[in-house]
């Protein structure tokens, strides 16, 4: 991949790693496990470890919702 | 090779602005941005056939993310 790239998606995940420690929001934490998610795809991706990417890129919702169940039940 | 810097700085931008955001219903846009900028990207970083796969399943699953987490922060299902 390209220097530029490289830094910016590993900005991404770095950034979506750091708020989901600091956030205590448990939406937002949430969410930047999908920009976590986000920042990571794409160095699969450029590996060329496609079945790989596919593989995380539908298994990392299923584990959202699971963490989703567990927020709600806490707050009703 | 243009379009791939243009989608990775509209997906930095959005990155930044989603975690700095503090409402979670303003997050979610920007989680959204942030989502299809990524499938754009993984579309044009690797020229092989099965990248539209990956790419058209990242889509798939990162709505579904978006929709569930939407839909739970709104209330959910009312009974």
């Amino acid at each position: 991949m390209i220097a530029g790239l490289e830094v910016a998606f590993g900005l991404i995940a770095l950034a979506g790693a750091v708020s989901a420690a600091l956030i205590r929001d448990s939406y937002g934490k949430l969410i930047s496990l999908g920009i976590l998610v986000a920042g990571v795809l794409p160095f699969i991706v450029d590996r060329g470890y496609l079945d790989v990417a596919v593989t995380v890129s539908l298994i990392a919702p299923i584990a959202t919702i699971f963490v989703l169940m567990v927020a709600r039940r806490e707050e009703s | 090779m243009i379009a791939l810097y243009v989608v990775a700085a509209i997906a930095v931008f959005a990155a930044i602005r989603a975690i700095i955001e503090k409402n979670t219903g303003r997050k979610l846009p920007y989680a959204n941005v942030l989502n299809f900028a990524v499938a754009g990207a993984l579309v044009l970083l690797l020229d092989h056939p099965l990248s539209l796969v990956a790419a058209a399943a990242y889509f798939v699953g990162s709505t579904l993310e978006s929709n569930a987490i939407a839909s739970t922060y709104a209330g959910g299902v009312k009974r």
